[in-house]
């Protein structure tokens, strides 16, 4: 009985040895990749054990090996939004692409991480055409350098956070197609976006008034 | 039981009178006939059974064991004896059994419940087969059973908790199953029980605290299953604990501080769960633990373990939590036993290694991923026992002391990612004459390479990459023959390659960024496992050598920016592995191999910057997994081949700066993961196909400039919805401009200049500065001027236009003969007039390239809006109004940068 037991408790432990690793934004997005599914295998260049991720496939990096972008569309990867994404403080290009159907169950659904906001130098963010649910981060507010944010299609809840007023670069801001609550911003970049932006989430009662008891009912 | 009634009547008499002397009856000749069928049943591959034969004595048979008296068979032992098939049902049938042991056989099929007949039985051992199904709820009548041993097997369903009424048993072994549901609390009641082992299965549900009724539990090993909720803090008190493996599951909670109670335990694994809270200090109380694994939770606090108290302690691993704090000086004082000190991937500070320099029996320390600081002491030089030295990404400051060539026994050595500054790499490594791993890529050593380097013949790994290490490499590194990783990346190295050659059992070799010389020795071909090979941004020469095609497993080849010339051998095509395949900035001659196209993994072909020419081979069309294919800055022609289409993966395509000519395939709408596509400054013909509009994930640039592009402007580029950038100047390009392109909310930059497009430009457009559609002459409306009404027209026949046209011709020569003859009264009547300078407008000619929509500029856009359609309103239609807006630009700049200020400094 012991000998099986302790040479599979062994292994453990083997597995532990210290190994030589690539840099903390491989690291983050090798922990990424764990939870995904990748069932045609197209992250396969993606290998820990080089010094940095910048020659992976759908990785993009700068001259300065830091990584500007992430392509995850190009098929069949689907799995839970990763915090490990936060740790990509680089990244300028997000794009978690819409899940193909056949791995509704497994898609990139669930919350999006609030260490999300901690993308300083994010450009785009396209998470929209998936399952996201829970709340718009109110971290998103540090997204200084944010221009796009197209949130559309999914089941998000809760209300637009004010916060994101403070995004004066926002060019683009797509929150239709969710659940969303409350009454929308009216300050900063949102003074300009389309009604279209909103359209489709039943709860959402128009724009906020200034100045007047705030209406927040029912959020 | 017995098949008496079968029998001759003497062999009925004596299993009568065997029924009288024992509960469990059996007889020799009569089980002997089983087991002839069970001989039957089972494919005997080994021979084991081979002694089995009728007639003879059974209990001499192989496996089988009688009773002391010779009555009754109660052993079958036929492990590891290569038998296939199913499991006999005829066993249960041999009622006096007391062991059954078909371990470690290929068995299939399910588990017979009719074992539970078998009730003297005390040992049931089937693991290590391929039985499936279930575990037989019936093995609960087995009221004498001591040992049950079923894992690795690929039984399915739940532990039947019938066997909570086996109260005799002392070992139940469930490991590497597809067992489900959850632990049943009813094996609490095996007061028994020693060794509960139900790894890696897929059990979940919460662990069942009766399971502290087992006092006798010498061993709990449940890692690797589903299990949720808290370790239960009652298996504090299982005093006879030994081993206790949770590892791998998804529990939560805090790790209870009654643990510490349990003085026996000497194995105590909870890695990989989301364990939260401190590390609680009553562990310090288990003086028996040799091994603690707490790695990847999230345990937080500091480290308040010591070996002070765990003085049995060889194995700790803290890694991949969020502990803070230094690592404290009583963790590891003289006269511990700690072998193996794991605390990487935390958030550790302080010094590193000033605390555990008087932890001599250490033989691996891996503190990387942390935030230490400070130096490496040469004190370093007295952990003479140390095998792997850890360090890596961490901030360590000042130079790699001389002291770590007293580490006899290091192998791994590795602090890359740090700040190790003022140094060379110290002459004494060379003593670490059994290190395999060198590792110090990433920090500020500068210096040659220590001549002692050749003593290190174990070196399988050099990674020395991102430093400002200088000098040739050294002739005598060809006496490295082990290595197989070499990266030397980011130096300042010069020489050449051929001492790096030593080794054949090379995988890795990266020299890119150097300054190393000549050509590509053949010899590099001899390791033929070389998967990566990066020679670029070096100042080597000459042509690729064929010999490099033999390296079937090549997977990345790097030759960019050298001086690389000759042609691109065709032997290369050999590397089907090949990924990555970058030439560019070579001087490599002759056309774009054909050969290419077989090569189906490659994912990014640059080939650009070098001399090719000819066109561009359809078979790259097959490269179908190709995600960046760069041919730019060559001298091909023809056109871009509609196989082009075939590459659905692509994500950016340029082929800037090369002769091409044609249309634009439309195939290239297949192409629909392209988010970066340059076809600029060839000589591409026809209109822009419409299907371009279907490539929704253009996003970094379009740029078809510089081409011969002619026609409309298709309306469906307004779908790029995340085009940023968006180039069609310098065509002929004619028509309007179409009204979708108002849609690109992405759009940042936009150049449409030097076309012949006309009529008004749309009005979501009129953020974009004049530069962006300079040249187009018939173009009007903001930003440029007002249209007249005649510019305007929107749905015009030909005909009509030309009328329209005629009749301005004609007006507007007549109305220039009158103002003509005005000016010239008026000229004659004061002879005095001021004219502005046309200067701006060379300006914005000479600018040509992009005009830009953000910052300030946007502002100014906007200014510029108003303030053209203000004049829209304001000026009446005289002729005077056209030197007007062609001053406009110059003084309009100086107002938009006023503007600007003012708008930094006012509060919105």
């Amino acid at each position: 009985m012991a000998s099986p037991l302790f040479a599979a408790l062994l292994a453990l432990l083997v597995a532990v040895s210290p190994a030589i690793s690539t840099n903390p934004e491989g690291e983050a997005l090798h922990s990424l990749r764990a939870r995904l599914k990748d069932p045609r295998n197209v992250l396969q260049s993606w290998d820990p054990t080089l010094v940095n991720p910048c020659t992976w496939f759908h990785v993009t990096c700068d001259d300065r090996n830091r990584v500007i972008r992430l392509d995850l569309g190009n098929s069949n990867i689907s799995g839970p939004l990763g915090p490990e994404l936060g740790r990509l403080e680089h990244l300028q290009y997000l794009y978690i692409p819409p899940p193909p159907l056949e791995l509704y169950r497994n898609n990139f659904e669930g919350k999006i991480p609030k260490e999300l906001g901690n993308l300083k130098n994010l450009i785009s963010m396209d998470l929209y055409d998936n399952r996201l649910e829970g709340e718009i981060p109110k971290s998103f507010a540090h997204l200084k350098s944010l221009r796009f944010l197209r949130l559309n299609n999914n089941r998000l809840t809760g209300s637009i956070p004010r916060e994101l007023a403070k995004l004066t670069n926002l060019k683009v801001f797509d929150a239709s197609n969710n659940d969303l609550c409350g009454t929308i911003p009216i300050d900063g970049p949102f003074a300009t976006f389309p009604y279209q932006s909103f359209d489709n989430n039943r709860r959402l009662n128009g724009p906020e008034l200034q100045g007047l008891v705030p209406y927040d009912f029912g959020c | 039981m017995g098949p008496a009634t079968q029998r001759p009547s003497f062999l009925l008499l004596l299993s009568v009178f065997c029924a009288v002397l024992t509960v469990a009856c059996g007889d020799v000749p009569a089980d002997a006939v089983l087991l002839l069928e069970i001989k039957a049943e089972l494919l005997d591959a080994g021979g084991a059974l081979r002694s089995w034969y009728p007639g003879g004595d059974a209990c001499r048979w192989n496996g089988v064991t009688c009773s002391d008296d010779g009555a009754r068979i109660v052993g079958l032992n036929l492990s590891s004896s290569g038998l296939l098939g199913s499991v006999p049902l005829v066993l249960g049938r041999l009622g006096s059994l007391e062991s059954l042991d078909l371990s470690s056989n290929s068995l299939i099929g399910k588990i017979p419940p009719e074992l539970g007949t078998l009730e003297n039985l005390t040992e049931l051992l089937l693991y290590s087969n391929s039985l499936s199904g279930g575990v037989p709820p019936e093995l609960g009548s087995l009221r004498k059973l001591r040992l049950l041993r079923l894992g690795d097997n690929m039984l399915s369903g739940e532990i039947p908790p019938q066997l909570g009424n086996c109260t005799e048993l002392e070992v139940l072994g469930l490991a590497f199953c597809r067992l489900n549901g959850s632990i049943p609390g009813g094996l609490g009641h095996l007061k028994r029980l020693r060794i509960l082992n139900v790894q890696r299965n897929t059990l979940g549900g919460a662990i069942p605290v009766e399971l502290a009724g087992c006092s006798e539990l010498q061993v709990l090993a449940a890692s690797d299953n589903l299990l949720i909720g808290g370790v239960p803090p009652v298996l504090g008190g299982m005093g006879a604990l030994q081993i206790l493996s949770l590892a791998n599951n998804s529990l939560s909670g805090a790790i209870p501080a009654e643990l510490g109670g349990v003085s026996s335990l000497a194995y105590l694994n909870l890695r990989g769960n989301m364990l939260r809270g401190p590390i609680s200090p009553e562990l310090n109380r288990l003086s028996r633990l040799g091994v603690l694994d707490l790695s990847e939770n999230d345990l937080s606090g500091r480290i308040t373990l010591s070996t002070t108290n765990l003085s049995s302690l060889q194995y700790l691993v803290l890694s991949n939590n969020s502990l803070t704090g230094g690592i404290p000086d009583d963790l590891c004082p003289t006269n511990s036993s700690l072998h193996n000190l794991y605390l990487a991937g935390n958030q550790l500070s302080g010094e590193a290694l000033t605390g555990l320099l008087n932890c001599t029996s250490l033989r691996s320390l891996d503190l990387s991923s942390n935030s230490f600081s400070g130096v490496i002491p040469s004190g370093v030089g007295g952990l003479g026992e140390l095998v792997d030295l850890v360090l890596h990404n961490n901030s360590l400051t000042g130079p790699l002391p001389p002291e770590i060539g007293n580490l006899s026994n290091l192998q791994t050595l590795s602090l890359f990612h740090n700040s190790l500054t003022e140094g060379l790499i110290p002459v004494s490594l060379g003593y670490c004459s059994k290190l395999q791993s060198l590792a110090l890529g990433d920090n500020r050593l500068r210096g040659p390479l220590p001549p002692t380097m050749d003593m290190l013949t174990e070196l399988r790994i050099l990674s020395l990459y991102n430093n400002s290490l200088e000098g040739p490499l050294p002739e005598t590194l060809v006496l490295l023959r082990n290595l197989t990783i070499v990266n030397l990346s980011h130096n300042r190295f010069t020489g050449g390659i051929p001492p790096l050659l030593g080794s054949s059992s090379l995988v890795l070799l990266d020299l890119t960024n150097n300054s190393i010389s000549g050509g590509i020795p053949a010899a590099v071909a001899r390791s033929r496992s070389l998967a990566r090979l990066r020679l670029g941004h070096n100042l080597l020469g000459g042509a690729i050598p064929p010999e490099l095609g033999q390296l079937v497993g090549l997977d990345f080849l790097d030759l960019s920016s050298n001086s690389f010339s000759g042609k691109i051998p065709s032997e290369l095509s050999g590397c089907k592995q090949l990924n990555h395949l970058l030439l560019h900035g070579n001087q490599f001659t002759g056309t774009v191999p054909s050969w290419l196209g077989s090569l189906r993994s490659l994912g990014e072909l640059d080939l650009s910057s070098n001399k090719l020419h000819g066109r561009i081979p359809v078979e790259l069309g097959s490269c179908s997994s190709l995600l960046k294919l760069s041919l730019h800055d060559n001298s091909l022609s023809g056109g871009i081949p509609p196989e082009i289409g075939n590459l659905a993966s692509l994500n950016i395509l340029n082929l800037q700066r090369n002769n091409l000519s044609g249309p634009i395939p439309s195939t290239i709408r297949h192409c629909n993961k392209l988010f970066d596509l340059r076809l600029s400054e060839n000589s591409l013909t026809g209109t822009i196909p419409p299907e371009l509009g279907q490539l929704t994930e253009l996003q970094v640039m379009l740029d078809l400039s510089r081409n011969q592009l002619s026609g409309e402007i298709p309306p469906s580029l307004g779908g790029l919805l995340k085009l940023e950038r968006l180039n069609l100047s310098f065509n002929r390009l004619q028509g309007q401009v179409p009204s979708s392109l108002g849609q690109l909310t992405s759009l940042h930059r936009l150049n449409l200049s030097y076309n012949f497009l006309q009529g008004e430009v749309p009005a979501t457009l009129s953020g974009f500065p004049v530069a962006s559609f300079l040249g187009d002459d018939k173009l009007c409306g903001p930003p440029l001027e007002a249209c007249s009404q005649s510019q305007a027209g929107k749905e015009l026949s030909n005909t009509a236009v030309a009328v329209i046209i005629v009749a301005i011709v004609f007006t507007s020569t007549v109305v220039c003969l009158v103002l003509l003859y005005i000016m010239l009264r008026i000229w004659c009547n004061w002879r005095e007039v001021a004219v502005s300078s046309s200067d701006s407008e060379g300006d914005e000619r000479r600018a040509g390239g992009w005009s830009c929509e953000d910052g300030k500029t946007s502002r100014s856009c906007d200014y510029w809006k108003v303030n053209s359609m203000s004049s829209t309103v304001v000026s009446s239609p005289r002729g005077k109004k056209q030197s007007q807006a062609a001053a406009a630009p110059c003084i309009f700049h100086l107002k938009m940068e006023q503007e600007g200020a003012l708008e930094k400094n006012s509060p919105v």
